[in-house]
């Protein structure tokens, strides 16, 4: 059979994977680019975990101007603010908030100014007049100032000296001096020892497109005004002012008040489009496991610049990332989940082009972690099988990186497929599904189990040997897990609907889906029975691995470590176990699209302990081994068998065959025809090594040297003494280096494949 | 005819067709993948017309452009 290669990329048709709503309501699941508490927090948008980590690196420069972008007058306010931030600051609830007031004054102090703040900006046209002193209008003066208004301040006060200190007693005289030379270099113009009563500041309407006042002017001439505390407007009054209180509010308010300045001089209604402002509600989550500084550095007075780095080094730079801790394939993207959607998302959704995200796509593994890990439950694995069914229902699915893994599938459900009730029953109460992988890799359990079973079990266990459309299903082809799902229904009804007794987690999830069905685990159906003789556990402690397949299946992952227990084997506790485990890198079959990352997911499953590993689910079982590291089932345990070296692609399919083939024999008395090749057939270890990593099957060099034999085409390269046949097979050209043997055999020396096709072309 | 090879691969007589025992010279060929052609230039049986593709080639450019192909 031939799964058939899509014949264009310009297909037209387009499903929706998602509505923009559903998207929307998804990626707001992921707090990922929520604020840090301390950025939340403040009421000017200072991004203080930034500060902190400038600090922290000691980049006092860098800190002390993302302190500049949101202070005109920074001293004054470092000296004073009420520091709301700190009182967010995740550590608080574990111990003293980062100091980050201190921090910023550290920033101040040390920080060089930054240059260019002055690149002649052309001055608006609107100009403003500020009434008043104290801290508010002094703010709502730099801030206007920025925003290049000509400004003229009218205030009692004789000097500039004074004009400052009016309100900021608090502050030492360093910060007054400091902030004083900023203002000298403005050109804000200044009219002191006004007499500032409601006829002067009405004379001023004429001059001045917009008045501004200090909330202690507005009360006392204004006294019955109703300023909006939101937009810092007197409408009535026509006059831009407010009544806050403290340093931090005032500065607050002033920023408001600025913005409406702004919208008054383009002509807009101040409540215009105004954007976020103020402080705001952050839905962050952050691990705090991490957190071990808790107290702050003590100061006398300012911190000294090691003291700042010090204290700064304590904080935790709020963020989460619960889902990429634990997993490689978001590690290997530097993507998470809300990002990740939204660029699958337009991926699949653009018609002609380049989809670049069709690797990502096809590179998890479906494997459920990060719904377990993030907080909020964010599952990229279902929003990754979605867009794969989608390409695959739009023809944008490309073969080539399930080929192998769907042509193996429909092996283990043809040649290699086996349903029989137990010899002396018609219908059987039991039916036992040890998964393809367990076939594949561990033939001799497999059989042993089967035995076991049907000697200690009453009412009769019938087998079932082949796929359970895991595969399909997470290659996206749901059209063939349709039909696998009722190929496989039809086979139960034959044995009379029997209780499935899976071997594999991943089995008995995909069973689960269909209606009306048993199943449970051999874990539990051994655990009932009891140990079988022979069973033995490991010498050593061991880690146990629990399978992607059951993650969310607490009674299997408790009756594997009863069965463990049972067997006398030692676990070592290992962070991520249980319903966090990450997939060994079969599962979603990445070990197919994407090799790379699925060693990578490897990896990190290993490098969780560095005992012997004990898995329940062959794949991971496989996988393990693959990389040294000692690796057994929990069947081989149960069984006392060793399914030993891992099988290279071509023995997994032998042994499912033979498998077959013996119980057939064995237990039915049916013979299978024997498939006898009439040439010697031999192989160097470097074919056997190239073909496993190209996928290239024994049966596919065989099938091209059939038609050797037939056509006699093939070429001889004089160069490597070697002759080159080939031969067209399904979607893909096989291409064989030999050299021939005596009496027409061959021993193979490479094997490779492509699956364009070649033509010759005339003219 | 000047169109645009984008490969070529000259034999230099190292190359013989088993079956009609002549050497392999230089030809026209085109790959062709998912409604899209190239010409190229391949060793080519003049008498069969057998087309061999190397294993460097199949393992480098042409996979390449099956990769750049599959995620049009
Ligand atoms: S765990 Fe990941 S997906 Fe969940 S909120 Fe955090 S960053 Fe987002
Ligand atoms: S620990 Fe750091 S990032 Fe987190 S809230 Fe405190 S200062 Fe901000
Ligand atoms: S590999 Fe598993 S944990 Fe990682 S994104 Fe995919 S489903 Fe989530
Ligand atoms: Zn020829």
């Amino acid at each position: 059979m031939i799964i058939e290669e899509r014949n264009s990329t310009h297909v037209y048709k387009q499903l929706r994977m998602l509505s923009k709503e559903e998207l929307e309501q998804l990626e707001g699941r992921c707090v990922h680019e929520q604020p840090a508490y301390c950025v939340a927090a403040c009421p000017l948008k200072l991004d203080a975990k930034a500060l902190v980590q400038a600090v922290s690196q000691g980049d006092f420069d860098g800190a002390r101007k993302l302190y500049e972008k949101i202070a005109p007058f920074p001293h004054i306010l470092s000296a004073g603010c009420d520091a709301p931030c700190g009182a967010k600051c995740k550590l608080a609830g574990l111990g003293d908030a980062v100091e980050i007031r201190a921090l910023e004054r550290a920033a101040m102090a040390y920080g060089q100014r930054g240059k260019a703040r002055g690149i002649l900006r052309m001055k608006k046209r609107k100009t403003a007049a500020v009434f008043g002193s104290g801290l508010y209008s002094f703010f709502l003066a730099g801030e206007l100032n920025k925003k290049a208004y000509p400004v003229t301040v009218f205030c009692q006060e004789p000097d500039l000296e004074a004009y400052i200190s009016a309100e900021a007693g608090f502050a030492p005289a360093e910060a007054l001096a400091a902030d004083a030379a900023l203002l000298r270099e403005t050109d804000i113009v200044f009219r002191f020892g006004a007499g500032l009563d409601r006829d002067l500041v009405e004379a001023q309407r004429e001059k001045f497109d917009v008045l501004c006042l200090s909330p202690a002017l507005y009360s006392s001439l204004y006294p019955a005004g109703k300023a909006e505390e939101a937009l810092q407007y007197d409408r009535e009054n026509r006059l831009v002012t407010g009544r806050p209180r403290g340093v931090t509010e005032s500065a607050f308010c002033a920023k408001k008040a600025a913005l409406t300045v702004d919208r008054l001089a383009q002509n807009l209604d101040p409540g215009n489009t105004r954007g976020e402002e103020g402080p705001v509600e952050t839905r962050l989550y952050t691990d705090t496991s991490g957190a071990t500084a808790l107290t702050r550095v003590p100061c006398q007075g300012d911190y000294t610049r090691e003291e700042a780095v010090q204290e700064a080094r304590r904080c935790i730079q709020c963020r989460c990332d619960e889902c990429i801790k634990g997993c490689a394939y978001l590690q290997h993207y530097h993507k998470f989940p809300r990002v990740l959607t939204r660029e699958i998302y337009n991926n699949v959704s653009i018609i002609m082009g380049d989809h670049m995200m069709n690797k990502p796509i096809n590179a998890c593994s479906l494997c459920g972690q990060c719904s377990v890990t993030c907080p909020n439950g964010y599952d990229m694995g279902e929003i990754c099988h979605l867009a794969r069914q989608n390409m695959v229902a739009t023809d944008k699915m490309p073969l080539a990186p399930h080929e192998f893994a769907l042509m193996d599938m429909l092996f283990s459900n043809n040649e290699a497929f086996l349903c029989r009730p137990q010899p002396g029953y018609e219908a059987c109460k039991y039916v036992f599904f040890p998964g393809c992988q367990a076939a594949a890799i561990a033939p001799e359990t497999v059989k042993a189990a089967y035995l076991d079973l049907c000697r200690r079990l009453d009412g009769g266990v019938a087998l079932l040997l082949g796929c359970c459309g895991a595969i399909c299903d997470w290659a996206g082809r749901y059209e063939l897990a349709g039909q696998t799902k009722d190929f496989l229904d039809r086979e139960l009804a034959k044995l009379g609907d029997p209780v499935v007794i899976a071997g594999c987690p991943s089995c008995k999830k995909q069973l689960s889906g269909h209606e009306g069905l048993e199943i449970v685990g051999i874990w539990d159906v051994l655990l009932h029975l009891g140990l079988p003789e022979g069973a033995h556990g490991l010498e050593r402690p061991a880690a146990l691995h629990d399978s992607c397949g059951a993650r969310g299946d607490a009674g299997t992952q408790e009756a594997i470590r009863s069965l463990a227990k049972a067997l006398g084997v030692e676990l070592v506790d290992t962070p991520y176990s249980g319903d966090r485990s990450p997939c060994c890198g079969y599962g979603g079959l990445t070990a197919y699209a994407n090799r790379e990352v699925a060693g990578e997911m490897t990896a990190k499953c290993l490098e969780r302990s560095d005992a012997a590993y004990i898995s329940y689910c062959m794949a991971c079982r496989d996988r393990f081994a693959r990389q040294g590291r000692e690796s057994r089932h929990i069947l081989e345990l149960v069984y006392g068998t060793d399914a030993g070296a891992p099988p290279d692609i071509s023995q997994k399919r032998y042994n499912r065959l033979t498998l077959k083939k013996e119980l057939l024999w064995e237990l039915w008395q049916e013979e299978t025809k024997e498939m006898k090749l009439d040439f010697d057939l031999r192989f160097t270890k470097e074919a056997l090594r190239l073909m496993d990593e190209r996928m290239i099957l024994k049966d596919d060099v065989i099938a091209v040297l059939e038609e050797q034999r037939q056509t006699g085409e093939a070429i001889y390269d004089a160069d490597s003494g070697l002759t080159i046949a080939r031969r067209r097979i399904g979607n893909a050209t096989f291409w064989v280096k030999y050299t021939p043997l005596e009496g027409g055999g061959y021993l193979v020396h490479s094997a490779y494949s492509h699956r364009m096709q070649v033509e010759r072309r005339q003219g | 005819m000047a169109d645009k090879n984008y490969y070529t691969i000259d034999p230099l007589g190292k190359l013989r067709c088993v079956k009609c025992g002549v050497p392999l010279e230089k030809g026209k060929a085109k790959f062709l993948y998912l409604d899209n052609g190239f010409p190229v230039e391949l060793p080519v049986c003049p008498v069969c017309g057998f087309v061999y593709v190397p294993e460097e080639l199949a393992l480098g450019k042409v996979l390449a452009v099956e990769k750049a192909l599959e995620d049009k």
